[in-house]
């Protein structure tokens, strides 16, 4: 067995190094054709602002994974700190500059606590992670109810995640520079660098030789606790908002970024400055196919693939002995495949090419699009257009809008992306829709910052979290983008118009309503909701209660169950709820996919006298309806309301429309009232047995 | 014998306590109705993971199997909306996991990657392809022998948990009395060792992904059928769940070392803190931070054990 390795000089690169560095020149030659505006300053600084969280725990996994170990918990651990955090300084009283080392202490504590049962138990770190991501998450979620939202931070503490220093450079930045300069020192500057290297390579080789290896290990998780604290102040800072679900599923990104960088997942070989270059390679692609206008899901892609290039590549055998390997390392049948320079570079050249050929083929196609005249350019699926920014076209300029709804993968925003989608074809304007993928709450601000600096004419949101996403409107407004918000508003100063469907209010009062009329007035329900810490459920369950304890007393809410809006868990939790408590009469169903999932429970358990009342698409549950289970599904023309917000976003760009108009003449929708700022769509709309066969969505 | 088997004896510990609990205050769980709830609820964890308990045997992980499941769901619903009749259907997504478990298991075996970064990147390419191509909409329009096989509820509940069970008992069994069964272990033990008798590991970590991929397009069947719309987000975030069934039931992630029988107390220990959450009228808030203690309590129990020796 060969030597530990030495720590990786800064001078020689590393394959992996090597063969990021060209994948990056490689993405910024890519985008640079295809994007708008990606080769600029401002949109170098904007990448590493939104890489700042997960790349300081990217920063803090390295020395995890180098050690031999992995640590899943630092995403759940960035909800819990963000909850602590938010308690230390509303609830306690606390200033900002002693909650944020006290929070920090309790991230280094719960790290600790990893790392105790990791070498005192010699429990596998993978268990007592998975354990602990469940726990610290649950305990953010618990200490809160997942609905607590700590808001209006100081000025000067928001400047943390928000503000620029001179030069325009992200005030988050410097310190993220210093944490990663600081575990760059340690692990390859230092001791206790090398002997983490030593324990990951062989950690039995590494307690012959004298090494506290308990220590050190343990150091390392409660560093990564610590460090996680860190990400989650300044994630609130960025998001001015501490909540529950801080930081969820951020820890496979950063594992993904360690790993990408060359960090050996079995450990004993890694460098910070490769997790840097993995984290840049990541975030450079999401930011380039954003700034292009492709959708969010072949970032994902993409970086799947990355992930399985690079480590294919970058795998040589031999380089991973030790105690807990995968067979495969030390399957000794294994041929030796050592990866030639020749090999890398081949490759290497194959991507590029590949880039180039995608990009010149967009090139191509733009112009093939465009001499088939504008009606070809309308559908988003063409989304290679030129911005007009670089095209100024000779007649009238084709507006392009910004569209976002609250998560991709959602039937509901699906019906509201047709009616989009009419309205520009309808208006020849050039749609953008894109949202985020995930249930990150900080992902919706990082999509509108980048199409602020691709440069559209409007932006139109559907308002996951109106706390978190108001400050980067304002900055849109700033910058002349016309803003409309949609489906769910933000703060009034940070948007021109609001499309309104039906308010939390409203959409609460039907549900409730109709709840109490199924119900005769009196007797219990329960509530089947998407998770316990979604901006929108949260206000819509405020409301029913309010509703319900003015008007309705005699009414009680027995019971309020998430299924993570997936149809199976509401059927699952709905068969629970009606077997463990036999007086609840109507099951009322406020995620999409709860509602047929709810009846379908019901039907099954040959219940009749229970009932569904649920907010939810005409489609869905059709057959529930008519069969009398579903009493009522409540909802608006999704179609109708995407449509709408497409030629509001359009009359506002245009001057025809402002707040305070009285009404607004809306394509085949005719003549739309106003109320303020408000844009009215009606209503929200009873599907029941008698209608819901005349609509198809 | 008792400390042969210490890890499942604890969390079989574990599991009556939980038990006892809920008798006495909340009998009313054990009724027919809720029982046989339970039962199809978790009869399609089981099978997934017994799979995953197998992976973990061989020394390897796959976190990809909430994706993999969703890609089945889907692919059974679009089979059963073409016309094919339900055995076909049933055939064609087993099929399916089976052939993404196979690009797992080449990656894995045939390249030498590491499998816990191969099944990571697969969750992401799969889910976020998946979503690209169905945007979330659910299947519709099934034929009507898609639900409970055409069976009807009463028979079907009992094909699922009784397809789940067969499954289990047949891995079980050929985990412990087939030589296919002891090469996994000795894969999973040492790779070196088990060349040189003859087994060949690379082909047996290759056939235990395919294997997982089955089963995992089982799990995606058994769940689909309970319902007549497929949610095209079937089985997300499950992995989790079955690697902390298996480890809990005491598979060893560094391999070798666990039963099926130690995954089957671990489906029914994390499968019943949910209902008795509600049964015991606590809040959902808490439901998170419960598993999480309860996953640490059951490792940290044996890890204490094993010190005190």
């Amino acid at each position: 067995m060969a030597s530990v390795p030495a720590p990786s000089p800064s001078i020689r690169l590393e394959p992996a190094q090597a063969i990021l560095l060209v994948l990056l020149a490689a993405e910024v030659a890519l985008f640079s054709a295809i994007g708008t505006n990606f080769l600029t300053l401002g949109n170098g600084f904007e990448v590493l602002r939104l890489s700042v969280e997960i790349g300081l725990l990217a920063v803090a996994l390295t020395p995890v994974i180098v050690s031999g170990g992995i640590d899943l918990s630092v995403g759940s651990l960035m909800g819990l700190s963000a909850v602590i955090f938010g308690t230390f300084w509303r609830d306690f009283g606390l200033t900002i500059a002693l909650a944020a080392p006290m929070t920090l202490a309790v991230g280094a504590l719960a790290g600790g606590l990893n790392g105790l049962l990791i070498t005192r138990l010699r429990i596998p770190p993978l268990i007592v992670t998975l354990g602990s991501f469940s726990l610290f998450r649950g305990l953010a979620e618990g200490m809160t109810g997942g609905v607590d939202n700590f808001t209006h931070f100081p000025a000067a503490f928001l400047f943390l995640g928000q503000g620029y220093l001179p030069g325009d450079i992200p005030s988050q930045l410097p310190i993220f520079l210093a944490v990663a300069a600081g575990f760059w020192v340690l692990l390859h500057r230092s001791t206790v660098g090398r002997s983490l290297f030593a324990i990951g390579f062989s950690p039995e080789g590494a307690r012959y030789a004298g090494l506290p290896v308990d220590r050190r290990v343990g150091l390392v998780y409660v560093l990564s606790g610590a460090i996680s604290s860190l990400a989650a102040v300044i994630y609130v800072a960025h998001l001015g908002q501490a909540k529950a679900d801080a930081g969820t599923g951020y820890e496979l990104l950063a594992i993904t970024a360690v790993v990408l960088g060359g960090t050996s997942i079995f450990g004993g070989r890694g460098s910070i400055m490769g997790t840097l270059l993995g984290l840049l390679a990541i975030a450079v692609l999401q930011n380039g196919l954003r700034l292009a206008d492709l959708p969010a899901e072949l970032a994902g892609v993409l970086t799947g693939a990355l992930l399985l290039l690079a480590i294919g590549l970058d795998h040589r055998a031999g380089r991973s002995p030790g105690r807990t390997h995968a067979a495969t390392t030390t399957l000794p049948d294994d041929e030796v495949m050592i990866v030639k320079n020749a090999q890398v570079a081949v490759i290497c050249a194959s991507i590029l090419a590949a880039g180039l050929i995608v990009g010149g083929t967009n090139v191509y196609l733009v112009g093939s699009l465009r001499d088939k005249g504008p009606t070809a350019t309308m559908s988003p699926a063409s989304r290679t257009l030129p911005s007009p920014s670089l095209e100024p076209r000779p007649e009238a300029r084709q507006l392009t809008i910004a569209m976002m709804p609250k998560s991709k993968g959602n039937a509901y925003f699906i019906a509201c992306r047709k009616g989009a989608e009419d309205a520009a074809r309808e208006r020849n304007i050039k749609l953008i829709w894109d949202g985020p993928t995930d249930p990150d709450p900080a992902k919706q601000n990082d999509i509108v910052d980048t199409w602020i600096t691709r440069g559209v004419d409007a932006i139109a949101v559907a308002v996951e979290n109106r706390e978190g996403i108001s400050s980067v409107l304002r900055k849109a407004r700033a910058k002349g983008i016309k803003v409309v918000t949609w489906d769910a508003d933000a703060d009034p100063d940070a948007r021109d118009l609001f499309v309104n469907q039906a308010t939390p209010r409203g959409i609460a009062e039907a549900l409730m309503d109709n709840t109490a009329r199924v119900l005769g007035g009196k007797g219990e329900f329960a509530i089947i909701t998407a998770s316990l810490t979604a901006a929108n459920m949260i206000a819509w369950q405020k409301e029913i209660e309010i509703r319900r304890a003015s008007k309705y007393p005699d009414i009680k809410l027995a019971e309020l169950r998430p299924c993570d809006d997936l149809q199976k868990k509401a059927f699952d939790e709905t068969n629970t709820l009606l077997a463990s408590n036999p007086n609840i009469k109507v099951i009322m169903a406020i995620c999409t996919p709860a509602v047929p999932g709810a009846a379908e429970a019901i039907k099954q358990s040959g219940r009749t006298d229970v009932k569904v009342v649920g907010l939810g698409l005409p489609n869905d549950n059709k057959p529930y309806v008519h069969e009398g289970i579903t009493d009522t599904v409540i909802l608006w023309n999704t179609a109708d309301l995407g449509y709408l917000a497409v030629l509001t976003a359009q009359a506002v760009v245009e001057g025809k429309l402002k707040a305070g108009d009285p009404k607004f003449e809306a394509g085949h929708l005719g003549v739309v009232t106003l109320e303020g700022d408000n844009v009215l769509l009606g209503k929200p709309f009873a599907f029941t047995k008698e209608n819901i066969d005349k609509f198809d969505f | 014998m008792i400390g042969k088997h210490r890890r499942e004896l604890s969390v079989a510990a574990a599991y009556l306590l939980v038990l006892g609990l809920l008798g006495l205050f909340a009998p009313q769980f054990f009724g027919p109705k809720p029982l046989v709830d339970f039962a199809v609820r978790n009869a399609s964890v089981l099978v997934a993971a017994s799979g995953m308990t197998l992976v973990i045997l061989a020394r390897q992980i796959d976190i990809s199997v909430g994706s993999q499941a969703s890609v089945c769901a889907v692919v059974a619903g679009l089979l059963a909306r073409s016309g094919l009749p339900m055995p076909m259907v049933g055939a064609g997504t087993l099929l399916a996991g089976a052939g993404l478990g196979a690009v797992n298991g080449w990656l894995v075996a045939g390249l030498g990657l590491p499998s816990i970064v191969v099944t990571l990147a697969m969750l992401v390419i799969l889910r976020e392809s998946l979503r690209y191509l169905r945007e979330g909409e659910f299947v519709r329009g099934l034929p009507s022998d898609f639900q409970w096989f055409g069976m009807g509820q009463g028979t079907g509940q009992w094909l699922v948990v009784g397809i789940a069970l067969g499954v289990f008992a047949a891995m079980a069994w050929g985990m412990r009395y087939l030589s296919a069964g002891r090469a996994v272990y000795a894969t999973g033990s040492d790779p070196e060792a088990a060349r040189l008798a003859g087994i060949r590991p690379r082909l047996v970590t290759f056939e235990v992904f395919v294997a997982m991929g089955a089963l995992t397009g089982l799990y995606a069947l058994l769940n689909v059928v309970q319902l007549p719309a497929v949610d095209p987000n079937t089985g997300k975030g499950m992995e989790m769940q079955v690697i902390a069934a298996a480890v809990v039931g005491g598979a060893a992630v560094s391999g070798g070392r666990g039963t099926l029988i130690g995954t089957l107390i671990g489906v029914l220990l994390l499968g019943t803190i949910n209902p008795a959450l509600v049964f015991l009228g606590l809040s959902a808030q808490w439901e998170k931070a419960i598993q999480g203690g309860i996953i640490l309590l059951a490792v940290a129990s044996d890890g204490l054990t094993r010190g005190s020796k």
